[in-house]
């Protein structure tokens, strides 16, 4: 049996003939070129979005969420789906830049600053649905305890305040972690640049980085204490989300593996952003050999894991409902499957619990197309799991007199719609001015890296050498 | 021929052998508990069930984390690769010790009893799944699956050994794959049925994230005092070196955390939800006696782990990892207990002579049985592609 089994090695991070100074010119190019005509266009559209969901804000404000397509059962629509949405993306960005640093897993440093720009963007998206989901939204501030007059403290036993502090404590430091890693790159564009407003601008927010030994000292530790607090954090937050749900009475909603489910379903929605996002950008930006086919397998299978372990929990979730002998637990169920809402499930089913499994294939986790279109299902597919939770289990409460049916108006879609404006703004920013990829943790995973590469591999070629391989082993 | 430098023997020296030792304090133990079947058969069931999950949910935890070395190609856990590995290969014999449980069924589980059945329409509802011949029908499909996955796991590794043929590993790496998510739903149904369904009315879907939490957490203060207590009898005293104590300690630091994560979620959406079908679970365990317990397992398997672990420097000093791993097993053996004796014992728990016998009598055959097949072969993967790097790891 043996005999069919072939050895493979693990891989080279960076793929191609690379040193150092190749690395820092592929990365620091684009921030310190001109900017490309293309880059209006997409940023052009992009602010179009984004006025589209200002106006529609706008809107919102002056007429009151009678506009949205909220029923008397279905009190939660599309704006908390969509808040549950763009929250869970989030997850993958501290999820590649703190965990998979505590694990010690180095190819995350191809994509990690980019997966926590994501983060903070796509936290921003989400951060703008609980907000305007109020009503009053000039009472917005109570849901700080700011003392006041009437002696009035927001509900600390609702979960709905939780979020408030675990969204913005999470948003808090994403941020650091993100502008902590970017302070040796920022410092390398300050260093590169040729006009005086890039050495300027980069140079402040260098923080007069020197590049000496007590810098990055000071450097490694501040950014192991923020991997430590990121950690819980990806699990607190999405925790505090699916406490908003599984607190309640409502079948459907009340399931004690809401927590890790809904962090596992995060992540899985996460990665697929990532994916769907660094597939298009290492191609137009030239960053193959970094962002290679290698990384990309390995966000597959984290993918998959992440996918199945949401597989894991519906089944739990179904079986339980049966077994419970709940009546209400078993009939909501039932309405799922079959039901007014039975078309949103069968695309969830397919999206997140058929798609994954294509990824047990080698050939599919390494092509670059198939990759992209499955991290674009499972991103429908995770909207729709939060659709299926938020809408269908209230549109059919315990009184099936009082059942409404839950469509959404044309403010609630472009609504939607227009926060990838506020997504891809921001984002396009970050590719147009910031070096995408941690320059100097990229570095650190090459095989020159090695102290004693160069007594081993000569010292005149530079690091130039196609033998990572034997290096890799080695550390 | 190993081709790694090791400066440490890779078989177990002939006057390490426990083996002996440990298979006599298990008959010992468990001819005192069968002793004990004939004054208080009730008793004897519930205490021998605890025990023998006990020693399950190690053996269980080990054949997942033999499995994620091999998913995720880890490179610092080579050098303690084997003890996991012989762990799991407990598992086939372990379904031979489930016997017992099954001839106890009717004391151990409610819903067996027809006549109970008869006039509870919701237990009626459960029948399909909840009837003796589909349980062990179920134990029949479990077991065979993590007997395969533990033998197949450790016959090739143990091969790699002998042969040196590094193709092994993409066999091992592809095994495990499956491997993970067929565990995931075997283990989590089979938490369910031992222990779960004790009290057929209650639920909880978090329930086998909950016994995996538990598990993997005592696996971890398992390996922590494997890896020790093999080094005070002088072996792998330079391949097994801090780094790697680290990682185990750093392991059971993480896990104790992830393990009141999920304790914590369950409790506090119950609390919260506060329905009367639900709550009951928790009302038993924590009045009588039990409440003792529930503080026990939120100070021992949580604080005090997670409070002195916390510091870096405190997760490779071996006296401190020690005791911590004991106070996590004891607490374990507790938490066990909460969970199956108000079952038995409604109106207060106290610790029975059975609980000792049951415990030191499985535990003694659990681990003569480890180091029955541990000393058969080389204690450390010799030929694994990764030893090099796992042996030259150094914090």
């Amino acid at each position: 049996m043996s005999t069919t089994y072939e050895y493979v090695p693990k891989p080279a991070l960076v793929k191609g003939d690379h040193d150092f100074g190749d690395i820092t010119d592929m990365i620091c190019e684009t921030p310190l070129q001109k900017t490309p005509p293309l880059w209006y266009v997409a940023f052009g559209a992009a602010n179009i979005l984004l006025l589209v969901m200002l106006a529609l804000i706008g809107y919102l404000f002056w007429e009151g969420t009678g506009v949205w397509g909220l029923n008397v059962p279905a009190g939660w629509g599309w704006a908390i789906v969509n808040f549950v949405w763009w929250v869970g993306i989030g997850h993958a960005g501290t999820l590649i830049s703190a965990i998979l640093f505590l694990f010690r897993q180095d190819w995350r440093t191809a994509i990690n600053r980019f997966a926590e720009a994501m983060t903070i963007f796509a936290v921003m998206c989400a951060g703008v649905f609980p907000a305007i989901h109020v009503g009053r939204i000039w009472f917005i501030y109570w849901v700080f305890p700011i003392p006041n007059q009437m002696a009035m403290w927001p509900n600390f036993t609702s979960p709905l305040l939780w979020d408030v502090f675990a969204v913005s404590t999470y948003f808090t430091v994403s941020v650091l972690f993100w502008y902590v890693g970017l302070i040796p790159d920022f410092a390398t564009l300050r260093d590169k640049a040729t006009s005086k407003l890039q050495k300027i601008t980069y140079g402040i927010f260098s923080l007069g980085w020197t590049g000496s030994f007590r810098d990055w000292w000071n450097y490694e530790k501040a950014y192991m204490i923020l991997a430590g607090l990121a950690t819980p954090l990806v699990l607190s937050v999405h925790t505090v989300v699916s406490f908003d749900f599984s607190v309640s009475l409502i079948p459907g909603w009340h399931s004690t593996i809401f927590p890790p489910y809904f962090v596992a379903g995060a992540i899985y929605s996460g990665f697929a952003m990532v994916l769907s996002l660094m597939i298009i950008a290492r191609k137009i930006y030239g960053l193959e050999d970094i962002m290679n086919v290698d990384i990309m397998e390995k966000m597959n299978i984290v993918m998959m894991a992440t996918g199945l372990l949401v597989a894991f929990a519906y089944l739990m979730e179904g079986w339980t409902a049966w077994y419970s002998g709940y009546i209400y637990e078993q009939a909501i169920f039932k309405l799922y499957v079959v039901g007014p809402y039975d078309w949103g499930f069968w695309i969830l089913m397919f999206c997140n619990v058929v798609t994954p499994n294509f990824l047990w294939s080698k050939t599919v986790r390494r092509n670059v197309t198939l990759t992209f279109i499955i991290s674009i299902l499972v991103n429908i597919g995770m909207w729709f799991e939060r659709f299926m939770i938020a809408v269908a289990s209230l549109s059919t409460d315990f009184l099936p007199s009082s059942w409404d049916y839950y469509s959404p108006t044309w403010v609630d879609i472009w609504t939607y719609i227009g926060t990838f404006g506020l997504f891809f703004t921001f984002f396009l920013l970050f590719l147009r001015f910031f070096p995408m990829i941690a320059i100097a943790e990229v570095k650190a995973v090459m095989p020159q890296a090695d102290p004693h590469y160069y007594e081993e591999n000569g010292s005149n070629d530079h690091g130039k050498s196609g033998d990572n391989e034997l290096k890799s082993n080695n550390d | 021929m190993s081709q790694v430098d090791i400066k440490d023997r890779l078989t177990l020296p002939d006057q390490v052998n426990p083996t002996r030792g440990l298979i006599a304090t298990g008959v010992v133990g468990l001819i005192a508990s069968a002793i004990g079947y004939f004054l208080n058969h009730d008793q004897f069931f519930f205490s021998y069930l605890t025990s023998w999950v006990f020693y399950m949910s190690i053996a269980l935890a080990a054949l997942f984390f033999v499995m994620l070395q091999h998913v995720t190609r880890s490179s610092w856990s080579v050098v303690v690769r084997r003890i996991p590995e012989t762990l799991s290969y407990n598992i086939l014999p372990w379904a031979i010790f489930l016997i017992p449980v099954l001839f106890g069924m009717h004391t151990l589980y409610h819903w067996t009893h027809h006549s109970a059945v008869a006039h509870d329409p919701v237990l009626q509802g459960k029948t399909p799944w909840l009837n003796s011949t589909f349980f062990v029908v179920r134990q029949f499909i479990y077991f065979g699956i993590w007997g395969f996955l533990s033998y197949r796991l450790h016959k090739n590794s143990v091969k790699m050994d002998e042969t040196g043929d590094w193709g092994l590993q993409t066999l091992l790496r592809r095994t495990s794959g499956p491997g993970i998510f067929i565990y995931a739903i075997t283990v989590g149904f089979a938490s369910i049925d031992w222990l779960m369904t004790l009290d057929p009315h209650w639920y909880s879907t978090i329930f086998a994230v909950y016994f995996f939490s538990m598990s993997i957490q005592a696996f971890f203060a398992v390996m922590i005092l494997m890896v020790f207590y093999l080094q005070s009898k002088g072996v792998l005293q330079q391949t097994i070196n801090r780094s790697h104590i680290y990682d185990l300690g750093i392991l059971l630091f993480g896990f104790s955390i992830f393990y009141a994560y999920i304790a914590f979620c369950q409790y506090l959406l119950i609390y919260y939800a506060n329905l009367p079908e639900e709550t009951v679970w928790f009302h038993h365990r924590l009045e009588h006696g039990y409440q003792g317990i529930a503080l026990a397992l939120l100070i021992g398997r949580f604080l005090i782990p997670f409070l002195v672990l916390l510091p870096k420097k405190m997760k490779s000093i071996k006296n401190v990892v020690i005791p911590i791993s004991i106070l996590i097993l004891a607490v374990h053996f507790f938490e066990l207990s909460w969970l199956v004796m108000p079952l038995l014992k409604e109106h207060g728990y106290s610790i029975n002579w059975m609980d000792v016998t049951t415990f030191l009598g499985l535990g003694g055959i659990f681990f003569g049985l480890f180091f029955n097949k541990f000393r058969k072969h080389k204690i450390i993967p010799e030929n694994d592609p990764l030893l090099e790097q796992s042996v030259n790891k150094h914090l």
